[in-house]
C-alpha cells in the first residue's frame, strides 16, 4: 500500500493548526462566494490567486481546494433555500431542494444535500487516493505527441459530452486558445497578435478573463431577470438534521450509482454540471414508484448533490497528474499551480510528494470541516441574500475589479473586465458554455508546445498523432467522442423522417 | 422595441467569425510556414484563428437556415433598460477609477447606487461607500501587502 504511506505522510502536512484554519478561512469564504450571485467557484479562486503569491504553495492550494469545497455548498444552500442556484452545478438541486423545503422541511433538504454531498466528495477523495499513483506513472510513458493528443481529448470530450450546441462549444474553446496566444511567444520569442497595444504584450490573464466571463457576466445575467429572493425559513433544527441523517442509508442506491456518475463525469472533463443533470436524470428513470420528482422527492435533492461533488473532486485528479484540468474551476487552480512555479503532470508527483499528498490529505478533512461548518452557519450565510442588491451588487463589482486589478496591477485589466464582462453575458445568454473557454485558455500555451517539439518530431507529418498504439488510441478515441453524438442525432433525425413517412 | 434572438445569434456567430479573421491575419504577418526550428510564430494562431472564422461563419448560417423566423425574444425594453441601469454606472466606476483610483472610485460608485437606486439617505449612503473602501485598504493595503490603484487624494493624504 505505497498510496496509503504517502497519504499518511500527506496528513501529516494536513493536519496543523495552521493548515486547519487556513481550510475554515477557504471553507468559509467558498460559502459566501458560492451564496452571492456573480461570484462562483470558478470567479472566487480567481480573485484570490493574487492574494496567494506570497504563500508556500501547499498552504495557497489548501485554501483554494477549501475555497472551492465551500462554494459548492454554498451553491445547493441558495438552491434549496431561495430557489437561486449559486453555481450552474447546483441547478438541477433546486427541482426538488426549493419544493421540499417550501412544504417545511428546509433542514430535511438542506441536511440530505450536505450529507449526501459529502458522501459523494469521499467518494471522490478515495478514488484520488487510489489511482493517482497509477494515473501519473502512466503519465509518465507520455512524449509530446501524447500530451497533445489528451489535450486534444479534453477539448473533444467537452464538444461530444456537453449540453451545448458542438458549434458553440467550438467555438468557445477556439476563441481561449486564440486568446492564449496573445503576447509574447515563449518558444520564438516574437510578440503575437498585439496589434501595437502595448498592454497587450504581457498577454491576457485568464484570471481577467475569468472574472469578466463568470463575475461580470453572470451578475448581467442576474440583473436582466430583476432579483426576487422569495426565501423560505433558514433555521435549523438540529433533531431534524439526525433523523435526517438516520433517513439516509435508505438511498444507498441512489448514493452509489450518483458517485459512480460523478466520478466519471469528474475524471473525463464532463464536469460536475454535466455530472449533476444526469444524475438527476438516472435517479429519475431508475428510482422506485413513490413521489413525484419535482415535488420534494429526497432523491431529488441526493443524485445532484453526490454527484457534483463527487465530480467536483475528481477533477482534481486529471488536473494534477496530467495536467488537463476537467472544469473551470480546476482550470483556475491548474494556472495558480503554474503561477507559484509548479508543473502539473507525473513530475509533479515525484518531485512535490508533499504538495500533493498534501492537498489530497486536505480534502479529505476540509470536506468533513465544510459539512460541520456549513450547517453550523446556513443562518447566517442566508441572511447575505437578504441584502438589497443595491447594495450587495456594487459590492460585488467592486470585488471583481479589485481582483482584477491585483492580477498583474494593469488597469487595462480593468477595461478588459468589462469587455469580457459583455461577453460572458451574450455567450451564456445564447448558450455557449463558458468553461471550454477557460479551460482553452490555460491549456493553449502547453497545447501549442506539445504541437509544435510533434510537429518538429514527424518533421511536419500529422501522422505522429497515430505513430503508436498509445498516442493513436487516445487521438481515435478523441475522434469519437467527437463524431458519435453527432452521427446518432444525425440518425435519429432519419429515423423520425423515415416514420413521418411511413405514417403518412 | 424587443431584441430577436435570432438576431442577436447571428450578430454574436458574425462577430466571432471576424474575431477568427482578425486572429488569423495577425497571424500572416509573424509567418505561418516553417522555418529551420520548426512551425513560425503564427502557425498555430493562424489556423486556430481560420478554424474560428470557419465556425464562427458555419454557426451563423446554420442560424439562418434553422431557426429562420423564429420570434423568440432576446431581450425586453424593461430588461435592458435594467441592464443599462448597472451597467452604465459600471462603466462609470471604471472610468472614474483610472482618475481617482479604486478606493474613492469605488467609495463613490457605491455610494452612487446605493443612493440613488438603492433610494437610500444619501448620509447613509456616503457611509457605506467611505466605510467599504476602509475595508479594502484594510485588506489589501495592509493585512495582504497588495497595494491597490491610488489617486490623488491618497497623495493628498500621504497614504502609499
Amino acid at each position: 500500500m505505497g498510496n496509503f504511506g504517502l497519504l499518511m505522510e500527506g496528513f501529516q502536512v494536513a493536519i496543523t493548526p495552521m493548515h486547519i484554519g487556513i481550510m475554515v478561512v477557504g471553507v468559509m469564504l467558498g460559502l459566501i462566494v458560492g451564496v452571492l450571485p456573480g461570484l462562483g467557484a470558478p470567479n472566487g479562486v480567481s480573485l484570490l490567486i493574487p492574494l496567494t503569491f506570497t504563500m508556500d504553495p501547499v498552504s495557497a492550494i489548501i485554501l483554494l481546494a477549501s475555497m472551492y469545497w465551500g462554494a459548492l455548498f454554498g451553491g445547493s444552500t441558495t438552491s434549496i433555500l431561495f430557489n437561486i442556484p449559486g453555481e450552474p452545478s447546483s441547478v438541477a438541486t433546486t427541482f426538488d431542494g426549493y419544493p421540499m423545503a417550501q412544504k417545511g422541511q428546509t433542514t430535511r433538504a438542506l441536511t440530505l444535500a450536505f450529507m449526501s454531498a459529502g458522501i459523494g466528495a469521499l467518494v471522490g477523495v478515495v478514488v484520488i487516493t487510489l489511482l493517482s499513483t497509477w494515473a501519473a506513472e502512466f503519465a509518465l510513458r507520455f512524449g509530446a505527441p501524447e500530451y497533445f493528443s489528451v489535450y486534444f481529448l479534453a477539448f473533444c470530450a467537452f464538444i461530444g459530452m456537453g449540453s451545448s450546441a458542438p458549434l458553440k462549444t467550438i467555438i468557445s474553446l477556439l476563441v481561449g486558445l486564440a486568446l492564449s496566444t496573445v503576447g509574447m511567444d515563449t518558444i520564438t520569442g516574437t510578440l503575437r497578435l498585439t496589434f501595437g497595444v502595448n498592454e497587450l504584450m504581457g498577454g491576457v490573464s485568464f484570471l481577467v478573463v475569468v472574472i469578466g466571463l463568470f463575475g461580470i457576466g453572470e451578475l448581467l445575467m442576474t440583473v436582466q431577470d430583476g432579483l426576487r429572493f422569495r426565501g423560505v425559513t433558514s433555521r435549523i433544527d438540529l433533531r431534524d438534521v439526525f433523523r435526517t441523517i438516520a433517513e439516509l442509508p435508505r438511498y444507498w442506491a441512489t448514493l452509489l450509482r450518483s458517485s459512480a456518475i460523478g466520478t466519471w463525469m469528474g475524471i473525463t472533463p464532463g464536469g460536475p454540471t454535466a455530472a449533476s443533470f444526469m444524475s438527476y436524470g438516472v435517479a429519475r428513470q431508475w428510482s422506485r414508484p413513490g413521489e413525484p420528482f419535482g415535488k420534494g422527492r429526497p432523491e431529488g435533492i441526493v443524485a445532484p448533490e453526490t454527484a457534483d461533488h463527487s465530480a467536483g473532486t475528481c477533477a482534481m485528479l486529471p488536473m494534477l497528474a496530467l495536467g488537463v484540468p476537467s472544469s473551470a474551476t480546476a482550470a483556475v487552480m491548474m494556472g495558480g499551480l503554474m503561477i507559484w512555479g509548479l508543473t502539473p503532470g507525473p513530475m509533479l508527483f515525484a518531485t512535490k510528494p508533499d504538495f500533493v499528498w498534501g492537498l489530497i490529505a486536505s480534502m479529505y478533512i476540509s470536506n468533513i470541516v465544510a459539512v460541520v461548518l456549513v450547517m453550523a452557519t446556513v443562518p447566517m450565510f442566508a441572511a447575505l441574500l437578504r441584502i438589497p442588491f443595491a447594495i450587495i451588487g456594487p459590492v460585488i463589482v467592486a470585488i471583481c475589479f479589485v481582483g482584477a486589478y491585483t492580477v498583474s496591477s494593469a488597469t487595462f485589466d480593468l477595461w478588459l473586465v468589462l469587455l469580457f464582462g459583455v461577453i460572458g453575458y451574450l455567450f451564456s445568454k445564447l448558450n455557449y458554455p463558458l468553461a471550454p473557454l477557460v479551460l482553452a485558455m490555460v491549456l493553449g500555451h502547453k497545447a501549442e508546445n506539445a504541437f509544435h517539439q510533434s510537429m518538429i518530431l514527424s518533421d511536419g507529418s500529422l501522422g505522429v498523432f497515430w505513430s503508436n498504439p498509445l498516442v493513436g488510441s487516445i487521438m481515435t478515441l478523441a475522434l469519437i467522442l467527437v463524431l458519435v453524438p453527432q452521427l446518432s442525432r444525425l440518425v435519429s433525425k432519419f429515423r423520425s423522417r423515415g416514420t413521418l413517412r411511413s405514417a403518412q | 422595441m424587443v431584441i430577436k434572438r435570432i438576431h442577436m445569434e447571428i450578430l454574436v456567430a458574425c462577430l466571432t467569425a471576424i474575431a477568427g479573421v482578425v486572429v488569423a491575419g495577425g497571424s500572416l504577418e509573424l509567418g505561418v510556414g516553417w522555418t529551420d526550428s520548426g512551425p513560425d510564430a503564427g502557425y498555430f494562431p493562424f489556423y486556430v484563428g481560420l478554424l474560428l472564422a470557419a465556425a464562427g461563419f458555419a454557426n451563423a448560417v446554420w442560424t439562418v437556415i434553422v431557426h429562420r423566423g423564429e420570434a423568440e425574444v432576446f431581450l425586453e425594453q424593461e430588461q435592458a433598460m435594467r441592464l443599462l441601469g448597472f451597467f452604465l454606472p459600471m462603466v462609470a466606476f471604471v472610468a472614474v477609477t483610472l482618475v481617482l483610483g479604486l478606493y474613492v472610485g469605488a467609495a463613490l460608485y457605491l455610494f452612487y447606487v446605493a443612493w440613488r437606486q438603492g433610494k437610500y439617505n444619501p448620509l447613509w449612503a456616503a457611509a457605506l461607500g467611505i466605510s467599504f473602501a476602509v475595508f479594502l485598504f484594510v485588506v489589501f493595503d495592509v493585512l495582504f501587502k497588495v497595494p491597490l490603484l491610488k489617486g490623488p487624494l491618497e497623495a493628498f493624504l500621504k497614504i502609499y
